[in-house]
């Protein structure tokens, strides 16, 4: 009998799910990208170049890997500050450890494979402390975001490492059908972060942990070993994330990761990811980065005054989440 | 028992507890060690002080080698203070060592931010030492009205040097034709000082048009998005790119590398860091402006110790070598090779006697 409601428990937990996506709301950031790449080509037809697209993936790629991993955690209920510190981590030892402008190492892929797993490390540790100490997940993920930036600053002494490994450069630079390898990264990321999300029990526990942490406990989850595993994944998205800014910027250097961590939460909430947890998902954030990435392009396009462009960041990102928010579910908001 | 300690540490409550203990008492110590000194013999000659905001970033690790140069070739104590952005640290360590030494040193520093200057000015004043203040002074504050303990303050004008790489840019670009600007933080005094420049060298070359100016917050990852959409907008039409620092610039030449476009669009920066110099070198950057902290740090050691042993006596100095602005290094494709030898190959070769040579007219409030 116990087994029996625990079974049905997980599917009411989850079947209501396919219903609420095809909510009128939830299709709100959708609409407010195309209204808005219709404003932006009314004013500047250039915006619909292909050499555009092209470049409006290029920016787009960076924070659509760091959204895929932040999503996850948001969909928990958490939030993950660490994304700078582990970026500018990862960026700063792949720039030490494959062929550069400073020393003699020359590890290629292996050095990529170490800065991936030393992105999972950190994320790890994120899920320890914040489950095991019971820290709040806002304050570990704060403290890991400025030890990591700190240990970027003592690798480097405050001086840049120039890239010139061909294989980590060619991912910004050598193309394949039009788009640098770098995009079709990311897209790859893209298509593994919606496996894990649609297709394993990791995916689905995370919505049981964001739509009701206790219910999802009683059902048997293991509420720690899904938070650990989430942090250490996303924690390999972000290293993902420094791989390809040293790739971009040709090279690393300790604020390498100023100003992601804004662009990442700012866009996986306009995509419809409720920071209270359980809704939303990856393909959300695909829209809100493009959302993020369409504006800022557009608004040099349609020649907005710098001065005022940071003002008009803030007023889209209200329009799109109060746009998108089902203001039924909630009863209370904080 | 060890087998014990790792039972109760494994049990949460009381491992979280000791843990975060730990975790204080570790984050205590680290904080511990503020003052670095490096000993050496002769005390009757006074102990020279820089201090500086912190060893972690070129421009200071720089700026604390010139002075550890100065000091060697006179011989006496160097001592190193770092605030790490803390005014109440920067003040509370200059009164330490001036307390340690009795007075008998010669304090330069580039003070947190600018009301600190007054405490330290005083402070230095009040125990007989002497003091060299650089970039950061409140305006009202003057080195002849703490004759003769206030040596002088050094600081960089930003619109000669931003209308230096704007001609450097339009040289390059043949005299004509578009250029778009990364501007800095637009509140900051050299983003504004250096965009002034900026536009007196395109008031002066009317066949260049300015298509656009972006802020881009001193940050490469902002300069990179602002560039790609540039081209875009612009496509051949740019020119040239002016930046209002190296990291900007550079990251300006990755989004043209990208294109396929590096090194046929000139672009310019400004501060001098390494990749900028070795990027000159490529011919992917067009120049850049190295303020050259190692003569910071030594020099403005060597003006104070001149003036503390006598040498000469800054009550008798015109303003002009009391406030003044020091010379920046223009860095182009003819000189990158020999600057890059001389100051990052190897250690700089300064003539710590020549006080004065720098000197590039009297600061303007």
């Amino acid at each position: 009998m116990a087994t029996l409601s625990t079974t049905e428990a997980t599917e009411h937990a989850q079947s209501p799910k396919p219903v609420r996506k095809f909510r009128l709301a939830s299709w709100a950031p959708v609409a407010i990208l195309l209204l808005l790449c219709a404003i932006i080509a009314l004013i500047n037809p250039n915006f619909l170049s292909f050499g555009n697209l092209v470049r409006i993936s290029q920016a787009a790629m960076i924070p659509l890997v760091l959204g895929l991993g932040a999503t996850f955690i948001i969909l928990m209920g958490s939030i993950d500050l660490s994304v700078e510190g582990v970026l500018t981590l990862s960026a700063v030892m792949l720039s030490m450890l494959v062929l550069n402008g400073a020393n003699v190492n020359d590890y290629g892929l292996l050095a990529v494979l170490f800065v991936l797993a030393a992105g999972a490390a950190v994320g790890f540790v994120n899920g320890v402390v914040h489950v095991r100490l019971k820290v709040p997940s806002f304050m570990t993920t704060l403290g890991v975001w400025f030890i990591g930036v700190g240990v970027a600053n003592a690798l480097l002494g405050g001086m840049a490492i120039r890239v010139n490994d061909p294989w980590v450069r060619g991912l910004a630079i050598e193309r394949f059908l039009g788009f640098p390898w770098g995009v079709w990264l990311a897209g790859a990321c893209l298509v593994v972060a919606l496996v894990i999300q649609n297709h394993t029990r990791l995916g689905r526990h995370i919505y049981a942990l964001g739509g009701g942490e206790e219910l999802a406990a009683l059902s048997g989850i293991s509420v720690a070993r899904v938070r650990i595993l989430a942090f250490t994944l996303a924690g390999i998205f972000y290293a993902v994330g420094g791989i390809l800014a040293a790739a971009q910027l040709g090279l690393g250097n300790a604020q390498i990761g100023n100003g992601r961590l804004f662009t990442t939460v700012t866009a996986v909430v306009v995509g419809g990811t409720a920071l209270s947890g359980g809704q939303g998902g990856v393909l959300q954030t695909l829209v809100g980065v493009l959302i993020v990435v369409v504006l800022a392009n557009g608004m040099v396009l349609m020649g907005v005054p710098p001065s005022i462009q940071i003002g008009v960041q803030g007023l889209m990102i209200i329009a799109a989440v109060a746009m998108s928010i089902d203001r039924k579910l909630m009863r209370i908001v904080k | 028992m060890t087998k014990h300690i790792l039972a109760v540490t494994m049990r949460r409550s009381l491992g979280r507890r000791d843990f975060l203990k730990g975790a204080t008492l570790l984050g205590a110590a680290g904080a511990f060690p503020a003052i670095i000194t490096s000993r050496s013999l002769a005390q009757d000659k006074p102990t020279v002080v820089n201090s500086i905001r912190s060893l972690s970033n070129p421009y200071h690790a720089t700026w604390n080698k010139g002075g550890a140069a100065f000091a060697k070739s006179v011989g006496t104590e160097y001592v190193t203070l770092v605030t790490e952005g803390n005014s109440e640290k920067g003040i509370a360590d200059i009164k330490a060592i001036l307390a340690k030494t009795g007075g008998n040193c010669v304090v330069n520093v580039d003070p947190n931010d600018s009301p600190d200057a007054r405490p330290i000015v005083e402070a230095c004043k009040a125990a007989g030492a002497y003091v060299v203040t650089q970039w950061n002074k409140p305006a009202d504050l003057h080195p002849w009205d703490f004759d003769p303990n206030y040596v002088a303050h050094i600081s960089f004008s930003g619109v000669p040097y931003g209308k230096a790489m704007a001609e450097t840019l339009i040289k390059a670009m043949g005299g004509k034709g578009g250029i778009v600007a990364l501007g800095g933080i637009e509140s900051n005094v050299p983003a504004i000082e250096r965009k002034a420049g900026l536009e007196e060298a395109l008031k002066a070359n009317p066949d260049v048009k300015l298509l656009d100016m972006q802020v881009a917050n001193w940050s490469a990852t902002e300069a990179l998005e602002k560039t790609n959409a540039w081209v875009t907008q612009f496509g051949d039409e740019i020119g040239g790119i002016w930046a209002a620092n190296d990291d900007m610039a550079l990251a300006a030449v990755e989004a043209l590398r990208a294109e396929g476009r590096a090194g046929k669009v000139p672009v310019t920066g400004i501060d001098g860091i390494q990749l900028a110099v070795e990027a000159i070198q490529k011919g992917e950057l067009a120049g850049t402006v190295a303020w050259d902290p190692y003569w910071q740090g030594g020099m403005g050691l060597s003006i104070g110790y001149h003036a503390k042993t006598g040498t000469f006596d800054p009550a008798k100095e015109g303003h002009e070598h009391r406030e003044f602005y020091g010379t920046g290094v223009i860095i182009s494709a003819e000189n990158a090779q020999s600057f890059y030898d001389s100051n990052i190959k190897s250690e700089p070769q300064l003539d710590w006697n020549d006080i004065w040579g720098r000197v590039s007219g009297q600061i303007k409030y």
